[in-house]
C-alpha cells in the first residue's frame, strides 16, 4: 500500500493559482472554499523587498490534530496516508477546523449546491445539463472511496459539514495524481509514495533539503516543500482572496 | 465525431495513455470492497468520452482534453501532446468551463430597442432577421466606398484566414487591429530594425543572461508566447543557470524569479539602454564582425544625417510585366583597401566600421562613428540621474552582459557553426509608451553591439526565421499628404502606423485637424470590447456615437455592445470548429484546430458559421470562399464558390490538403506534430546568406527622412520629434503635467485575466474581484492612505489639460517604487452580473493621441496622476 505525500518545488512556483482553480473544478467546491490555496507573499521593505509564493493544500498530517479531536470518527487516516473526511458522519462541530494549525478546513454554512459559481438553475442550461449543479458537476465525487469505502470525495454535498482537500482520493484510486498536481503549469508539484525510496517524491527529498510547514507543532505533515524557504514572520499576503485575508 | 474511450483504446492510446486508463468506471472503489449495489450500477452506466480541443481564452490556443460524462462536459484538462502547454492549463484555461455554461451569455440574436449611448434594451430576434439587418447595412454602402465607411474591428479572434482575410477582403472593409494591451510599438521597432515580426525575447534554451525589461517577467507572459509556454521555458532556462535581471518600476511581475531588480523610473528605459551602449563601447564589447557584415553601421552618413549614396540604374519589371529602367540610391561605405567611398555591395569591399572621412569633398562618418558620438555622453552617471538608479548598477549590468555575450565564440547546431551569444532581452507590453518605439530600438541596438541578434542564445524576435513584409517599406517610410483614412495610414502625423482604434477615435472626433477623408459609418466588432480595452475610454466612447450602425459578434453582451450596438450576434465559446492554429513553441512545431466538445449552447453559432451566413446574405459568399480557398491553400480540393459549406467540411478539406486523413485526425488526436524546428529554420545566422543578405538597420536613416517629410508637409514637432535615426533621449510629454500630478501610473496584466472573456469567468473573478491600486506603503502613508482605503486617482493630459478621475482601493506593495502606482488591466466591466462593482478600467485614466504615443499611432499605458483620499 503506497503512503502518499506531496512535494512542492518553490523554485518553480510562480504563484499562478492554476492549482486552486483546477481543484475547484475537479472537486466542485463552492464559492469561497479553497481546499488548495496559494499564498502570494511579500517581505522586506522597498527596495529590499521580495515576493514569494506558497501553495497550501491540506498537509495530510501523519499525526493529524483534526483526527484526534473528531468526536464521531468522521475524520480518519487512510492506510494510503490521506486524511479523509466522511461527510456522511460529520456532525459539523468544527472541532477539526479549530484543531488544525494550517487553516485548511471549510465549513459548509450553506448548501454548497446553492453557492456554486454558475447558476445551474437557468432553464436553458438545464435543458443541456439536466440540472447538474454546478453544470460541470463531477459524477466521480458521488462514489465511495478509501479503506472505509465511504463518501469522502468532493466538496459539493451537504450543508453543515466540513470539507477539505482529499488529495483527490477519487483520482488517486484510479492511479491519477491530484488535480492540482496534474495541472501545475510549472511542474512544481509532485505526488507519490513517500515510503518508496525510488518514487519521484522520495528522490526529490533525497536530492534537496526540504522543509514542512509548522514543524514545531509535531503534526508530521505529508506535504514537503523544496526550494525557497519557510515564510518569515515578516511575510504578509498580497492579492489575498476574500475569506483568506 | 466524438472520441469515446472505446475508440481511443482501439487507436492505441495515442492521446497520452495516462488519461485514459481505468476510467471506465469512475469512482469504482479501489479496495474492491463494494458499495451499495444501486450506486455501483449507476456508476457503471457513466459513459465517459474525451474530446481534444483548444483553449479559447488567450493567444496561445493551448491543447485541451475535454472530459464528458454521459454527454455532459465536466472538465477541461491540458492535452499532454500539445507542445505549448504539455498537459497543463493556466487558471483561465481551467476556469473557462464556467464561461461555457454561463447563463449570462447572449442566448439569441438581439436587436436594440432604445437609443444608443446608454444601457441597451433589447428584443430577441431570429438569426435570419439579425443577419439580414447587418447584411443590408453592408449592401447599402457602394462597394467602392466600403474602405471608407465600413470598419471591421477585431479582438482576439482565432481564425485569421476566415475573419481578417476572407471577410475583410470580401466585404471591402477597413480592418483595425486588436492591439488592446498589445505591443505594437515594439513590433514596429523590430520590423524596422531587423525586419522581424515580434518584440524581444531570449533564446530560452541557450540564453545565459537575461534582461527582463518590463512587467511581463513571470506575469502575463510576453512576446509571442504567454501563459504557460513562456513560464515553462523560463523556469527550465533558470534551472540551466540563466541569470535574470529585472528592470521595472515594480518587482511584482518577476516575483522570486528576478535574481536582481533595478527599480527604474517609468518611461526612462531609453536612457538606460543608451548607457549600456556607452559602457559596452567604452569597454570594447562590440561584435565588429556582425556590425560590419550584417548591419548598416558601416554606411557613411553626411552632416545632414542622411546616407552618402551613389545612383545606380537598375532594370525592373513593371506591373505589366515589361522591363523598365529605374534609378536607385545605393549606400556607400568607406573601403579601407582602396581608401575611398564605394557602394556597400561592391566586390571585395572592406568597409570601415569607424572613422570620419571626406568623400568627393563631402564630410562623412560611418554610422557607427555617429553612434559612438551619440552615446559618448550617455554615461551610467547620466542615465542614473534620469532613471533614478545607481550608476554602478547600470555599469555592472553592462559589464556582465558584455562578458556573458562571449563575442567571437561559436557553437555547432544541427551541423551548422553559428555565433554563440547567450545574452538576451525580453520586453513586450513595456513598449506601449510615448518613447517606447525608440526605447525598444535602443534595446535592440545594445543587442546589435553584442552581436546577439539571431545568434544562438541571443536576441530573438519571431518564432522562426522569417523576414516580415514591413521590412522593405520601412526602409523608405511613406509620408503622404492628406486626406487620410480612418486610422491615418501613411499620414504626416503617424507615418508608421498600427491601425489602432485609439487613434481612429481621435481622428473621427476631429476630422479637420487630422485631414480625414471620411468618418466611417458602419462597424462590425468581432470579439473586441473597445469601450473597456482601449485608452482613452471617453475618447473611444465619444467617437462611437458617430457610427450609424454597429453590429457586435460576441458570446457576451460586451460593454461596447451594451452602449452602442444595434445588433448583437451571439457567437459560441469553445463549442465550435475554428482554426487552423499554430502550436509552435519556437523549438517544436505543431498545428491544431479547435474542435467542438459539444454543440453550441443556447442559440449561439460558431463564428465561421456566422460569417458564412452573413456573406451569403450580403451577396459576397463567392468572394469570401474564394479568399478562404486561397488562404487555406485548398489547391487540390477547393470549396465550390456557389454553395454555403459546412464548417467541418472546410477543415476536412484543409486537413486533407496537409496530407492528413481529414478533420477526424484533429477530432481524435488534437495536435498535428511537426517535430523540432531545425536550426536552419530558426536562426537568422543559419540562413545562406545570413539574414537572407539583409543588413539590419542599426542606423534608422529612414526615420530621419520621414521626419524631414513630416516637417515639409507641416506636421507639428510633437508628431515628428521622435523620428530620429538613433534613439535620442528627450523628456516625455507626460512630464509636462503640473507638479501636483506627482505619481506615475502604469498598468500590468494579472495572471488571472486575458480578454474580457476571462473576466466573465466567476472563479477568476473570485480570485481577483476588484480593481486595486498597487502603491508603495510609504507613499500611501505620506498621503494618509492605509492599505485598502478608497482613493481617487486623477490623471492629467499634459498637452490638453484634460483630467480623468476614478475611485479605487489602495493595495500596499513594497515591491513598487514610491513614485509609481499601478492599476492592472481587465477591470471596469459592468454588463455581466459577476463583474458588477468591480471598479474602474485603467483605460479611463490613460490618454491616447499625440504626446502619449508617437511613431506607431497606438496606445500608451503611462500617465502622471495624483492620488488622494476618497
Amino acid at each position: 500500500m503506497p503512503k502518499y505525500g506531496m512535494v512542492i518545488d518553490l523554485d518553480k512556483c510562480y504563484g499562478c493559482r492554476a492549482c486552486m482553480v483546477a481543484c475547484k473544478i475537479e472537486n466542485n467546491t463552492p464559492e469561497g472554499h479553497f481546499w488548495m490555496y496559494t499564498f502570494r507573499l511579500e517581505e522586506g521593505e522597498y527596495p529590499n523587498a521580495k515576493t514569494t509564493f506558497l501553495p497550501r493544500p491540506c498537509m495530510h498530517c501523519e499525526d493529524a490534530p483534526c483526527v484526534r479531536v473528531c468526536p464521531v470518527e468522521a475524520r480518519y487516516k487512510e492506510d494510503t496516508g490521506q486524511t479523509s473526511m466522511d461527510w456522511d458522519k460529520c456532525i459539523g462541530c468544527r472541532y477539526c477546523e479549530i484543531a488544525c494549525p494550517y487553516g485548511v478546513n471549510y465549513f459548509n454554512w450553506e448548501d454548497p449546491k446553492k453557492i456554486q459559481y454558475v447558476d445551474g438553475g437557468d432553464p436553458d442550461l438545464q435543458a443541456v445539463t439536466e440540472g447538474a449543479r454546478p453544470p460541470y458537476a463531477n459524477p466521480d465525487l458521488d462514489g465511495r472511496y478509501g479503506e472505509k469505502n465511504a463518501h469522502v470525495a468532493g466538496g459539493n454535498h451537504l450543508k453543515s459539514v466540513v470539507g477539505k482537500c482529499t488529495f483527490c482520493i477519487h483520482r488517486t484510486e484510479k492511479g491519477l495524481d491530484p488535480a492540482c498536481v496534474a495541472n501545475c503549469p510549472a511542474f512544481a508539484m509532485h505526488f507519490g509514495d513517500l515510503d518508496d525510496p525510488e518514487s519521484n517524491v522520495s528522490q526529490l527529498l533525497q536530492e534537496q533539503v526540504g522543509f514542512r510547514l509548522l514543524e514545531e507543532t509535531n503534526t508530521n505533515p505529508r506535504v514537503h516543500y523544496i526550494g525557497g524557504s519557510p515564510p518569515s514572520t515578516d511575510a504578509h499576503q498580497i492579492e489575498a482572496v476574500k475569506g483568506k485575508e | 465525431m466524438r472520441v469515446s474511450r472505446r475508440t481511443v483504446l482501439k487507436g492505441g492510446g495515442v492521446l497520452g495513455a495516462g488519461l485514459f486508463v481505468t476510467r471506465f468506471l469512475p469512482g469504482m472503489p479501489g479496495g474492491g470492497s463494494g458499495g451499495p449495489a444501486e450506486e455501483l450500477a449507476e456508476l457503471a452506466q457513466l459513459n465517459e468520452e474525451f474530446v481534444p480541443t483548444t483553449c479559447w481564452i488567450g493567444k496561445q490556443d493551448c491543447g485541451i482534453i475535454a472530459r464528458k460524462v454521459n454527454g455532459r462536459l465536466v472538465k477541461l484538462e491540458g492535452n499532454p501532446e500539445h507542445p505549448r502547454n504539455r498537459g497543463r492549463l493556466c487558471p483561465k484555461g481551467q476556469g473557462q468551463i464556467q464561461a461555457i455554461y454561463d447563463p449570462n451569455r447572449v442566448k439569441t440574436p438581439l436587436v436594440r430597442t432604445n437609443e444608443k449611448g446608454v444601457t441597451g434594451t433589447w428584443r430577441q430576434a431570429t438569426w435570419d432577421e439579425a443577419l439580414t439587418m447587418v447584411a443590408d447595412k453592408i449592401k447599402e454602402i457602394p462597394e467602392d466606398d466600403r474602405k471608407k465607411y465600413l470598419l471591421w474591428q477585431k479582438g482576439r479572434s482565432k481564425a485569421g484566414d476566415f475573419y481578417d482575410d476572407a471577410f475583410v477582403k470580401a466585404s471591402g472593409a477597413t480592418k483595425m487591429g486588436h492591439g488592446a494591451y498589445c505591443s505594437d510599438a515594439g513590433y514596429r521597432a523590430m520590423e524596422l530594425t531587423t525586419g522581424l515580426h515580434g518584440v524581444l525575447h531570449p533564446d530560452f534554451r541557450h540564453t545565459r543572461y537575461l534582461l527582463s525589461y518590463g512587467w511581463d517577467g513571470m506575469n502575463g507572459g510576453g512576446n509571442k508566447t504567454c501563459q504557460i509556454t513562456w513560464h515553462q521555458q523560463l523556469i527550465e532556462a533558470r534551472e540551466r543557470g540563466l541569470k535574470m535581471v529585472h528592470i521595472d518600476p515594480s518587482r511584482r511581475s518577476a516575483g522570486p524569479f528576478a535574481d536582481e531588480w533595478l527599480p527604474i523610473k517609468p518611461g526612462t528605459d531609453m536612457a538606460f539602454f543608451l548607457a549600456l551602449a556607452n559602457v559596452l563601447i567604452e569597454n570594447e564589447y562590440v561584435d565588429t564582425e556582425y556590425l560590419t557584415k550584417h548591419s548598416n553601421a558601416v554606411s557613411l552618413v553626411k552632416a545632414d544625417g542622411t546616407f552618402l549614396t551613389e545612383t545606380r540604374t537598375v532594370t525592373i519589371e513593371n506591373d505589366d510585366g515589361e522591363e523598365e529602367e529605374e534609378e536607385v540610391q545605393i549606400e556607400q561605405v568607406w573601403d579601407a583597401a582602396s581608401g575611398g567611398a564605394v557602394a556597400i555591395d561592391a566586390d571585395r569591399v572592406q568597409p570601415a566600421l569607424e572613422g570620419s572621412y571626406t568623400a568627393g569633398g563631402v564630410s562623412v562618418k560611418t554610422a557607427f562613428e555617429v553612434f559612438k558620438e551619440h552615446v559618448a555622453s550617455a554615461t551610467p552617471e547620466w542615465a542614473a540621474d534620469i532613471c533614478d538608479l545607481k550608476a554602478e548598477d547600470i555599469r555592472t549590468v553592462a559589464m556582465e552582459m558584455g562578458e556573458a555575450a562571449m563575442i567571437g565564440s561559436t557553437i555547432v547546431m544541427d551541423g551548422i557553426t553559428l555565433p554563440y551569444r547567450p545574452v538576451g532581452i525580453m520586453g513586450y507590453h513595456v513598449t506601449q509608451q510615448e518613447l517606447g518605439f525608440q526605447a525598444c530600438r535602443a534595446a535592440a541596438l545594445v543587442m546589435m553591439l553584442l552581436g546577439t541578434i539571431e545568434a544562438v542564445g541571443g536576441q530573438r524576435t519571431d518564432y522562426t526565421w522569417k523576414v516580415y513584409k514591413n521590412w522593405e517599406p520601412f526602409g523608405d517610410i511613406s509620408v503622404k499628404d492628406g486626406p487620410y483614412n480612418m486610422y491615418l495610414k501613411g499620414s504626416k502625423f503617424f507615418p508608421i502606423n498600427s491601425a489602432n482604434p485609439s487613434i481612429a477615435a481621435h481622428a473621427m472626433l476631429d476630422p479637420d485637424k487630422y485631414e480625414l477623408e471620411a468618418v466611417p459609418k458602419v462597424m462590425i466588432i468581432h470579439m473586441a470590447n473597445p469601450v473597456i480595452s482601449f485608452p482613452n475610454q471617453k475618447t473611444i466612447m465619444d467617437s462611437y456615437e458617430l457610427f450609424e450602425f454597429i453590429a457586435v459578434i460576441d458570446p457576451w453582451l460586451s460593454e461596447t455592445a451594451d452602449l452602442f450596438a444595434d445588433v448583437v450576434l451571439p457567437a459560441a465559446t469553445i463549442e465550435k470548429y475554428e482554426g487552423p492554429m499554430s502550436a509552435n513553441t519556437q523549438y517544436v512545431d505543431a498545428k491544431t484546430l479547435r474542435v467542438p466538445p459539444m454543440d453550441p449552447l443556447f442559440d449561439s453559432r460558431g463564428d465561421i458559421d456566422i460569417y458564412l451566413d452573413l456573406c451569403e446574405k450580403a451577396g459576397i459568399l463567392d468572394k469570401y470562399l474564394d479568399v478562404v480557398n486561397s488562404e487555406l491553400k485548398l489547391e487540390d480540393n477547393p470549396l465550390p464558390l456557389t454553395e454555403r459549406p459546412e464548417v467541418r467540411d472546410i477543415f476536412d478539406r484543409w486537413a486533407k490538403q496537409q496530407g492528413l486523413e481529414g478533420v477526424e485526425f484533429f477530432e481524435q488526436q488534437g495536435v498535428w506534430q511537426k517535430g523540432d524546428v531545425p536550426a536552419s529554420k530558426f536562426y537568422g545566422y543559419a540562413q545562406d546568406p545570413p539574414f537572407d543578405g539583409n543588413r539590419h538597420r542599426f542606423y534608422g536613416e529612414s526615420l530621419l527622412r520621414a521626419q524631414n517629410d513630416m516637417k515639409e508637409l507641416g506636421a507639428g514637432e510633437i508628431f515628428w520629434r521622435l523620428y530620429t535615426p538613433y534613439p535620442t533621449w528627450m523628456t516625455a510629454t507626460l512630464e509636462g503635467s503640473p507638479p501636483e500630478y506627482d505619481l506615475y501610473l502604469i498598468s500590468r496584466k494579472l495572471i488571472e485575466f486575458k480578454q474580457a472573456r476571462s473576466t466573465f469567468i466567476p472563479v477568476l473573478n473570485e480570485l481577483a474581484p476588484k480593481q486595486f491600486m498597487e502603491m508603495n506603503p510609504q507613499a500611501a502613508k505620506d498621503r494618509g492612505l492605509d492599505d485598502g482605503d478608497e482613493a481617487w486617482v486623477e490623471s492629467q493630459n499634459a498637452l490638453t489639460g484634460e483630467t480623468r478621475t476614478v475611485k479605487t482601493n489602495v493595495s500596499y506593495l513594497e515591491t513598487i517604487r514610491p513614485d509609481t502606482v499601478c492599476l492592472p488591466h481587465h477591470y471596469g466591466f459592468f454588463t455581466n452580473p459577476i463583474t458588477k462593482d468591480q471598479g474602474p478600467t485603467s483605460n479611463t485614466l490613460f490618454f491616447s493621441g499625440e504626446g502619449y504615443v508617437t511613431n506607431t499611432a497606438d496606445q500608451s499605458f503611462h500617465v502622471k496622476v495624483k492620488v488622494y483620499r476618497a
